[in-house]
């Protein structure tokens, strides 16, 4: 005969009860937290990628900045570049205008004033600032890019500007430097826009029959200088949308990264509100039955 | 000799008494731990006839023979068995829990992976101070989180040693309770109640023992018991009425070893082997993160000594200490960060030196190698918690069968009660009898 005690009856529906409500307060909380997971050895395999995924959301936040920041001073290097054209253009209109035979040297000289003024707007151009407060146009060096005697304008920035990481490898690098804008070859070697500006701010300021000449020679300069510039307004558009495809990539790999996470870690919602329901039924009817159970006893015949 | 009604009436009622008493006391250790359910053997009192009255009826009653324990040996050494396995997974599993709570929650792995960030950061800028600044903070924040783990995994460590030292003593006191109980034994009476609360005494013992260690018990005829601890050698601890004494000893790197009397003994199964396993674990994760810290701090300085700072100073070390819990920042502003390479002049924005520490950072990848720690010991605590509530079952349903074969049911103690109340009666009834024969034969002479 198999001996019923009382003790194994109780024990028996304690720890089944107990069973019943831990399970209850696991799903209850997943619920409440929507994490599926509460700590890594609830699913080893998940926690690690959810903390890898976690790592990637939070440097792709600082890929966001860098970009932006990437973004802001190519707009910056861009507007310099329009109002560095519009000079270019200007100043050879006036070359073409001091070429001509109908003007007298008076007027050459008053050309003259407008070029030499026009050089130093360039040059203020040239030294303009980006964002940080750095020169825009001076590569990695912090004070200003070119500095000027009158005559020649030299530069003192640094070679090339410092590739930015824009996130999943690729970077960008973020502005041009003086050189890569000013300085081009003639037939009589290499110049910059701003000799060749003041050569003739200066060839019209003597006048003479040189002048003249001089305003001829320099249309064919001032040619080169603005296929330059307009050649570096078109590298600074070309990066401005590297920048705009590595924005929307981001941006698709921060919404596959969220759906990830929700897949690996999320609590599906509708599924656990129903296990929740289903352990809730099964402990309400083990405690009607244990209650009915434990009335049972033969000393409540005893009279 | 005849018999005689009277008498043979009264040790009836005595023996139901007797039964009687015994049900109440089971009723009332209904729920008393340990408490083995007794029942009354009674038996037949008749003396043999005398030479030449062999006819004679002879009858002297009933009386109670023994008090039986119906315990069931094989159950209880199951449960002993099942009880020390389920003890060394409890144990073990939380102290890797408290090693995983260690390391997750403190947020060392999110202050690696900001230390990274900010790196990132001043990569955009190496000349702002106030990266600068978040870098050498984020860099703190890190170095700080290295040192409440490894806190908070020498408290892991000095619980576990605790509860262990704890348990010793316990043992310790619980074998000497054993030997005397032994003692016991050897005065009690056979059959009789006080021998039986006795034994009672004795498996509770061995149980509580049992859960610190594997024990090998050897059962004498008198109910004494000779126990040895631990596996692969067993060491004798209780023998008649002598125990020996269990110690602990710790080992520098924090893990524990223990003896009997002397004699280097491995526990086997139980919360002291459970105490070995954690400890052995926790030792293997400090190691770990200790030479995770002492990588980062490589690295980070030896890319510091090949640049320069924003005032075109060499770089200095960033980091001093080589362990998780001395690892602390040395540099003492955002100005030291060497993000330009060697020779560069003062306010240099050239960030070849900061990419080349991103790299090495990269290559060795700190963050990577906390999460595979993270993720060998929670999934060592997956794995232990499969383990455990296996074990669970296992020791439940042997503590159910032993208690449905050995614990108080009350409804068959009801039942008792009626049976020997009316036997009780009966022999009182019998009694009754006996006065009216008696009052008859008296009533003949009139």
């Amino acid at each position: 005969m198999i001996n019923l005690s009382t003790g194994a009856f109780y024990e028996r529906s304690t720890q089944q009860m107990s069973v019943l409500r831990a399970r209850a307060e696991t799903l209850q909380s997943q619920i409440g937290t929507g994490d599926r997971i509460e700590r890594s050895s609830d699913d080893p395999v998940a926690a690690a990628r959810l903390r890898m995924l976690a790592r990637s959301e939070r440097l792709a936040t600082v890929d966001t900045s860098n970009s932006q920041q990437a973004e802001a001073n190519l707009l910056l290097a861009d507007q310099s570049l329009v109002s560095i054209a519009d000079l270019v253009i200007r100043a050879r209109e006036l070359a073409v205008q001091g070429s001509s035979a109908t003007l007298n040297d008076e007027q050459r000289k008053v050309i003259g004033i407008e070029l030499k003024g026009m050089r130093e707007n360039l040059i203020m151009l040239a030294n303009s600032r980006n964002i940080a407060g750095h020169a825009l146009l001076g590569g990695q060096s912090t004070g200003a890019a070119y500095v000027d005697d009158g005559v020649t304008a030299q530069f003192v920035g640094t070679a090339a500007v410092d590739a930015l990481e824009i996130g999943e490898g690729q970077s960008v690098v973020p502005g041009l430097t003086g050189p890569e804008i000013f300085e081009f070859d003639t037939v009589d070697g290499p110049t910059d826009i701003f000799s060749v500006l003041a050569n003739l701010a200066a060839a019209l300021a003597a006048g003479g029959a040189g002048a003249a000449q001089a305003s001829s020679d320099a249309l064919a300069s001032l040619d080169t200088g603005l296929e330059k510039v307009t050649t570096a307004q078109t590298v600074i558009g070309a990066r401005l949308n590297w920048v705009d495809l590595m924005t929307e990539r981001r941006e698709n790999n921060a919404e596959r990264i969220a759906d990830e996470r929700a897949d690996v870690g999320g609590a599906d919602i509708a599924v656990t509100m129903s296990r929740l329901q289903e352990t809730l039924t099964v402990l309400e009817a083990t405690q009607a039955s244990f209650v009915r159970l434990a009335n049972l006893s033969l000393f409540s015949m005893l009279r | 000799m005849a018999s005689d009604l009277l008498s043979i009436a009264a040790s009836g009622a005595r023996a139901a008494r007797g039964a009687l008493d015994v049900t109440a006391q089971n009723i009332a250790n209904a729920s008393s731990e340990g408490y083995v359910r007794r029942s009354l053997r009674i038996e037949e009192l008749s003396g043999s006839g005398v030479a030449g009255r062999n006819a004679d009826i002879s009858l002297s009653g009933a009386r109670i023979a023994e008090i039986t324990r119906n315990a069931d040996p094989f159950l209880q050494s199951e449960v002993r068995r099942t009880g020390g396995d389920l003890q060394r997974a409890n144990t073990e599993l939380s102290g890797l829990r408290n090693i995983e709570s260690a390391i997750e929650q403190t947020g060392i792995f999110t202050s690696i992976v900001e230390f990274e960030a900010s790196l990132q950061q001043l990569a955009g800028d190496p000349s702002d101070p106030s990266r600068r600044a978040a870098v050498l903070a984020e860099a703190t924040t890190m170095a700080s989180k290295f040192e409440i783990t490894a806190t908070a995994l020498d408290a892991v460590g000095d619980g576990l040693r605790f509860d262990a030292d704890a348990q010793v003593t316990q043992a310790n006191i619980f074998g000497s309770e054993l030997a005397r109980v032994n003692l016991q034994l050897t005065r009690a009476g056979s059959g009789s109640s006080d021998r039986a609360a006795l034994l009672d005494q004795r498996d509770q013992l061995l149980e509580r023992l049992a859960g610190f260690s594997t024990v090998t018990t050897t059962f004498a005829s008198d109910g004494t018991v000779a126990v040895s601890l631990g596996s692969t050698p067993a060491r004798s601890f209780v023998q008649g009425g002598t125990s020996g004494v269990i110690s602990s000893a710790q080992a520098p790197d924090g893990t524990l070893s223990f003896a009997v009397d002397g004699l280097a003994v491995n526990p086997g199964s139980g919360s002291l082997a459970g105490t070995r396993l954690a400890l052995g674990a926790l030792v293997t994760t400090r190691e770990r993160l200790d030479a995770l810290a002492n990588e980062v701090a490589t690295a980070v300085n030896a890319a510091q000594a090949a640049g320069v700072g924003s005032d075109g100073s060499p770089g200095q070390p960033m980091f001093a200490g080589t362990t998780a819990a001395t690892l602390r920042v040395v540099l003492g502003s955002g100005q030291g960060i060497a993000t330009a390479p060697a020779g560069s002049p003062a306010g240099s924005r050239d960030t070849q030196n900061l990419a080349n520490l991103r790299t090495a950072l990269a290559n060795d990848n700190p963050a990577k190698k906390l999460s595979s720690l993270l993720f060998d010991v929670s999934s060592t605590v997956a794995g232990r918690n499969v383990t455990q509530s296996a074990l669970q079952t296992i020791a439940s349903s042997a503590r159910v069968s032993l208690e449905q074969q050995s614990s108080v049911n009350l409804d068959n103690e009801a039942t008792n009660l009626i049976r020997f109340q009316q036997a009780f009666q009966a022999s009182g009834r019998a009694m009754q009898v006996a006065s009216d024969i008696f009052d008859t034969l008296l009533g003949i002479g009139r």
